[in-house]
Order: structure tokens, then C-alpha cells, then sequence
């Protein structure tokens, strides 16, 4: 086992001297800063679509609540056309009649 | 340190040309160490611009200059690992998967000229390849950095940011199954 761990030791130091550092190409750092704006142009083209996403959805969430809202705001005019006292005149007309009419016979 | 603080200071700052020149200093160091942790000579300029591209866009993000070799020693491993990741995925047919003969075979075929050196040399990465292969991508990494770059503990925790306990007790565990792989390993070396 020792002697496994001695050779295997051995290797890694091997290993080291067999992957010297490698030359770095002549494109390195063209391609590199060439993908450093790619980067760029993408994170602003993301953010630019997330603008227009959202201004896309409020456009439509306002469309949307003009749609349902308005027709709600007309039929409410016309449900509230009188007021609560009036409704209430209007269903018990009768009872008030007998009211006056006991106290006409007093 | 390859560059002093204030180039790291002016490169965080937004400064580019001190960015090129901190890529510049650092960029033959990086490049051996992913070719070392990757084994794959041709995808190491790829997997070296990600790590600088990941520099770049996370420098505002380093507290101080001083932990900055940690910081890219740390997007190199990371660089590293979603490579190995990716390629175990890929499934690809790769040389160090193919046996010595078909090895030979192919360098036959290839008409290289390669003297007794440089065949040893192949020999060796392609052994401990091998070996790195039959373990986990972590494993791999974490002994790469200990065994062949001769990082120390105290530098692996920088890079870690868990203990040295902690650390030894991977770096253990690691050896133990490499040592496994090299022993099933061992009659064809010898042989």
C-alpha cells in the first residue's frame, strides 16, 4: 500500500513536468474581449426586452381593465338611478298609506 | 502576486486596459492550471476566456484586492467543473478512453514524429487522465489543485471557504479512491 502511495506521489510529480504551462495562442485576447462585448450586448438586450415585456403587459393590463371596468360603470348609474330612501319609499308605499289613514281615523 | 494591488484596484474600478494587463500576467498560470485540471490541450483557451469573461463581469463583486488570486483561483476551478460536467454529459469518444494500442494506432496514423520524451510524457497524462477519470469531477479538482499545483491547505481553504478539517478530510477520501483506481490500475502499468 505504501509503495502504491509512493509511486502514485510519484506520478503527480510527473504529471506536473509532462503539462508544462501552455503558450497562450495570438487570438486570446481578441477573442476574449470580443466575448466580453457579447456579453455586454446581450445583458442589454435582455434588459431591454425585459423593458419591453413590461411595458407590453401594462399596456395590455390596462386595456384589459378598461374592458371590464367600463361596461360595470355604466350598469352601476344605472342601478343606483335613485336613492336608497326612494327604493325604500317605493316598496312600502302601501304601509305608509295605512299609516296616515289610521291616524286620519283617530 | 503577479500584479500589485492598485492594477486590481483600477480593474475593479472599471479601468480595461488595467484589465488586460491583470489578464496578461495571470493568463499563462491559468491556462496551465485548467490544462492540468481539464486534460484536454484543445478546449483549454475556451475554458480560460470563460474564466477571464467571469472576471470581468464579477470584479465589482471582490471585497479586497489581497483575496484576489483565491477569487480566480476560485472561478477557475468552477470554470473547470461545469467543463468536466458538460463533457460527462457529451459522452464523447475521447483518446484517454481508447486503449494504449488504439492510442498508438492513432499516433501511427497521425505520422507524429515523437521522440522517447515526448512519447513518456504522453504516457504519463494519459495515465493520470485515466485515473482522474475513474473519479468524481470534485475529486479530481480538489487534487489536481493539492498533488499538481502544490496549492497548500491554507490557499485550498481561501478557494474552499470550509476548513482545513474539513478540507483534509476530502482531500483523504479523494486519494483513497484514486489510489483504489490506480491499484486496479497497476498491472497495466507495470505490464
Amino acid at each position: 500500500m505504501d509503495r502504491m502511495k509512493d509511486r502514485l506521489d510519484a506520478l503527480w510529480v510527473e504529471y506536473r513536468e509532462a503539462t508544462p504551462d501552455p503558450e497562450v495562442g495570438p487570438n486570446f485576447m481578441p477573442q476574449l474581449w470580443h466575448k466580453i462585448e457579447a456579453r455586454r450586448v446581450e445583458t442589454t438586450s435582455v434588459f431591454r426586452r425585459l423593458a419591453k415585456i413590461c411595458v407590453m403587459a401594462t399596456v395590455a393590463l390596462a386595456l384589459v381593465m378598461s374592458a371590464v371596468l367600463i361596461p360595470h360603470n355604466n350598469n352601476d348609474e344605472v342601478f343606483y338611478s335613485g336613492t336608497y330612501v326612494d327604493a325604500l319609499a317605493a316598496e312600502h308605499s302601501n304601509d305608509y298609506v295605512d299609516v296616515l289613514g289610521a291616524a286620519d281615523l283617530r | 502576486m503577479l500584479v500589485d494591488f492598485e492594477l486590481i484596484e483600477r480593474a475593479r474600478s472599471g479601468d480595461d486596459s488595467a484589465f488586460n494587463q491583470v489578464v496578461q500576467a495571470y493568463r499563462k498560470r491559468i491556462l496551465g492550471t485548467i490544462a492540468r485540471l481539464i486534460g484536454r490541450p484543445e478546449d483549454v483557451e475556451d475554458v480560460g476566456q470563460e474564466v477571464f469573461l467571469r472576471l470581468y463581469y464579477s470584479l465589482d463583486q471582490l471585497r479586497t484586492a489581497e483575496v484576489f488570486e483565491p477569487w480566480l483561483y476560485r472561478l477557475t476551478v468552477n470554470a473547470a467543473y461545469d467543463y468536466l460536467r458538460r463533457q460527462r454529459r457529451r459522452h464523447e469518444s475521447r483518446m484517454s478512453d481508447l486503449s494504449e494500442q488504439q492510442v498508438m494506432m492513432a499516433d501511427a496514423a497521425a505520422g507524429g514524429k515523437r521522440n522517447v520524451e515526448e512519447v513518456r510524457r504522453t504516457k504519463i497524462r494519459e495515465t493520470v487522465d485515466d485515473l482522474l477519470g475513474k473519479i468524481s469531477e470534485e475529486d479530481r479538482i480538489l487534487l489536481t489543485l493539492k498533488e499538481v499545483e502544490g496549492l497548500s491547505l491554507k490557499e485550498l481553504e481561501k478557494i474552499y471557504h470550509v476548513n482545513e478539517n474539513a478540507l483534509k478530510v476530502r482531500l483523504f477520501r479523494a486519494r483513497q479512491r484514486v489510489l483504489k483506481a490506480y491499484e486496479a490500475k497497476e498491472p497495466e502499468v507495470g505490464g
